[in-house]
């Protein structure tokens, strides 16, 4: 099916951007990549009656380290922040961006669009919450800030209201004992996934696990992240002492109904395997002493 | 620290439409500037197929799971269907059309039909996009990735083993890079859906105040869509041919459905032709005009265009050869034809087999003409047209038939 007619608005300046979003009296609707939005408009599931392409918008396609934090603007697509030298600061990000559906996508789908959409099956969104990330939202009365934990209300509900345009994140980047690990179960590559995990360890200098937090995703109506630093400290970060060390959280994270796709006890087998390997592997990653990417 | 600001998307002008207006764009496909007024509504793959007449790009799902439609938008694969064309202002797009030329394929091209990787072909555009951004991309990408990496399109006839196979053995080629996609040149690209679309040819175009007949017939640059060749054995003398190809009027009269409405002077003239194939009815205004009339070599070359009120262009090069033999003379035309818009999509081998057949009419009127010497009786309002689409589809049902009947 085609979409439905819409006044369609492409302005230079952000300012100009919320003005249509304002004009538009809550039937307006912010496009980036497009690829998300789309869909739903072909299938008439949304008939918005302005679009407000910001592509235009100056100042949104930074992707700049400020300070000890990455910050990708809201038109960023994934594909350049898959390969810029800058955004190797932030391994979590490199290791989950080649999840998000397949290559054609990511050429025109962005950051900011998928932390936006709210699909709780998406990577992004995750990663943000175990990082810790921060949104800037620009709306009628001036910017302000939310972190990504609190960012997200359910599934495709997020604080944005529909006058804000979502400006720009910022991860942390990483230091020398930081470990990720990042990993998720689809049907297929490029699915969006039954089951993922994103994870985080941090070390002193002594090798100690000083932080350890892990996000789960596909489990539940939105990311949901816990601190397992008191876990990991007790097995030593040893996978198959995680499995069993990590089964009260599991069962409470995995809280969807089983589906077509998969029952709830089978999301809760896989949630499991998944965490204990990853956790464990940003163990090793960070009392390793470098937040390298690789195994 | 580092700071990498990319100036926004070449190109992107601010605009505001309702939802009724339409928003020009313009943008570069296969390497030849166009500008499109559309709603905003219209995907690039809708864009690329009506208003451009580029069918290569298929469309299947219409939200971005399949695959079928995927392009190069700025040198990056991408879904044409979850694109709104409007957003693509300043972009350069690149097409299957693009990749290469029938008579030199890309690489890429040559691979899957050497590895027999396409079946009935449809996911193949898709696929040859998608491989080409990789492998000039990602050249580093290893065969054990290609499977993931070229998960994105969707082959229903499952040829994904002779598809891997393509794509690795393509890769294994060209260790430096892969050739860049070869059919990029300026060209005339008319859609189906007529109307609102142009291309800007911006070397060629004629200031607006002047009429449209002082304008040179500039050819596309790209391969013809049909190349006929017909040879005629008349039983006429050589004068008797002569007479009839050196003037213009009666060599017009003798084209099936054509009339010459206007002289401009210099050897150009202005006319009329119809074609009715099907439902479809094409009705051509153009004009002509002859390039060479030497008798000493029989030959008379004419370079025509014509343009139908729905968006259909066809433009073509024609040479006519007489030559004296002893049972009378022999008529060789051959003609380069370009077709664009909605008449492209009869498919080459039917377009050629009408093409073939107007001349075959052709020689037989010149026959009579050069025979009585009088004026060919024809009507314009084209029943010819559609005895010769009927002969047409008869004469492949007996081929076809016949085959079928092991001879
Ligand atoms: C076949 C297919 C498979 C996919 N697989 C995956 C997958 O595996 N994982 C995954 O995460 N995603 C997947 N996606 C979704 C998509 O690729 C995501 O990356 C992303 O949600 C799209 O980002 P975008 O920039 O294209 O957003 P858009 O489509 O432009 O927008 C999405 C939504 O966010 C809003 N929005 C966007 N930007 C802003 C902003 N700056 N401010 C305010 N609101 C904004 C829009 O209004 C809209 O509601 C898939 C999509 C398809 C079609
Ligand atoms: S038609 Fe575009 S992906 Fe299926
Ligand atoms: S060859 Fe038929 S769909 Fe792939």
């Amino acid at each position: 099916m085609k979409a439905a007619p819409f006044a369609y608005a492409r302005p230079a300046a952000l300012s100009d951007a919320v003005a249509e979003l304002v004009n538009a009296d809550g039937g307006g609707k912010v496009i980036a990549g497009g690829q998300s939005l789309v869909p739903v408009l072909a299938m008439r599931l949304a008939r918005p009656t302005t679009l407000v392409d910001i592509n235009a918008v100056t100042g949104l396609d930074a992707l700049r380290a400020v300070g000890d934090r990455l910050e990708v603007g809201a038109t960023v697509r994934q594909r350049r922040v898959e390969h810029a030298l800058e955004s190797a600061q932030v391994p979590l990000l490199r290791l989950a961006l080649p999840w998000v559906g397949h290559r054609e996508l990511r050429s025109r789908g962005t950051v900011c669009g998928s932390l936006a959409h709210a699909d709780p099956a998406a990577e992004l969104p995750a990663v943000a919450c175990c990082l810790d990330a921060e949104l800037r939202l620009a709306g009628p009365d001036g910017e302000r800030t939310v972190r990504a934990r609190e960012f997200y209300a359910g599934a495709m509900t997020t604080a944005l209201r529909p006058e804000d345009v979502l400006v720009a994140v910022s991860f942390p980047v990483a230091g020398p004992r930081e470990g990720f690990g990042f990993a998720e179960i689809a049907r297929r590559h490029g699915d969006f996934a039954l089951a993922g995990v994103a994870a985080h360890v941090r070390a002193d200098d002594a090798g100690d696990v000083s932080a350890a937090t892990m996000t789960a995703f596909g489990v539940s109506d939105r990311p949901v992240t816990r601190d397992v630093t008191g876990l990991v400290r007790a097995t030593g970060g040893d996978r198959s002492e995680l499995v069993g060390a990590l089964d009260d959280v599991v069962r409470e994270l995995v809280d969807t109904d089983g589906d077509a796709h998969a029952s709830n006890g089978y999301r809760r087998r896989l949630l499991r395997a998944l965490a204990a390997r990853e956790v464990a592997k940003a163990h090793r990653r960070a009392v390793r002493g470098t937040a390298e990417v690789g195994a | 620290m580092t700071s990498i600001e990319e100036p926004v998307q070449k190109g992107l002008r601010p605009v505001r439409a309702e939802a009724d207006d339409t928003v020009e764009v313009r943008f570069t496909v296969n390497g030849t500037p166009v500008v499109l007024d559309l709603p905003a509504r219209v995907t690039l793959a809708d864009a690329l197929r009506d208003h451009l007449g580029l069918t290569g790009t298929h469309v299947g799902c219409e939200h971005g799971v399949c695959g079928m439609c995927t392009v190069l938008v700025d040198g990056e694969a991408a879904r044409a269907c979850l694109l709104f064309a409007c957003q693509l202002d300043g972009a350069e797009v690149v097409t299957v059309e693009g990749l290469g030329r029938p008579d030199d394929l890309h690489p890429l091209q040559e691979s899957f039909g050497r590895n027999h990787a396409l079946q009935c072909g449809f996911c193949t555009p898709g696929f040859l996009l998608s491989a080409y951004d990789l492998l000039n991309n990602e050249p580093e990408v290893t065969d054990e990735e290609l499977p993931a990496e070229l998960s994105g399109v969707i082959c229903r006839c499952t040829g994904y083993r002779n598809i891997l196979t393509a794509v690795s053995e393509t890769r294994a080629a060209y260790p430096e890079g892969i050739p860049e996609p070869g059919n990029c040149a300026r060209r005339t690209l008319v859609g189906r859906s007529g109307g609102r679309s142009a291309t800007v040819a911006e070397e060629h175009a004629e200031p607006s105040d002047e009429p449209a007949r002082t304008v040179e017939i500039v050819l596309p640059e790209g391969e013809p869509t049909i190349a006929v060749q017909v040879d005629t054995a008349l039983d006429v003398p050589f004068d008797e041919v002569w007479r009839v190809l050196a003037d213009v009027h009666v060599l017009a009269g003798c084209l099936p459905g054509a009339e010459l409405t206007e002289e401009l002077g210099e050897q150009l003239y202005a006319g009329r032709a119809q074609v009715a194939v099907g439902p479809i009815k094409l009705s051509f205004h153009g004009i002509a005009r002859v390039l060479e009339q030497d008798r000493e070599t029989g030959t008379i070359r004419v370079l025509a265009e014509g343009q139908d009120t729905g968006g259909a262009r066809t433009q073509a090069d024609i040479t006519l050869r007489a030559s004296a033999t002893a049972a009378g003379t022999d008529l060789r035309a051959d003609a380069a034809v370009y077709l664009t818009g909605r008449i492209a999509q009869f498919g080459r081998a039917l377009a050629g087999d009408i093409s073939r057949r107007m001349f075959e009419q052709f020689a037989e009127s010149v026959r009579q003409v050069a025979t009585t010497g009088e004026a060919p009786q024809q009507s314009h309002a084209a029943p010819s047209a559609f005895r010769m689409v009927v002969a047409t589809l008869v004469d492949r049902i007996k081929r076809i038939g016949r085959r079928r009947g092991g001879e």
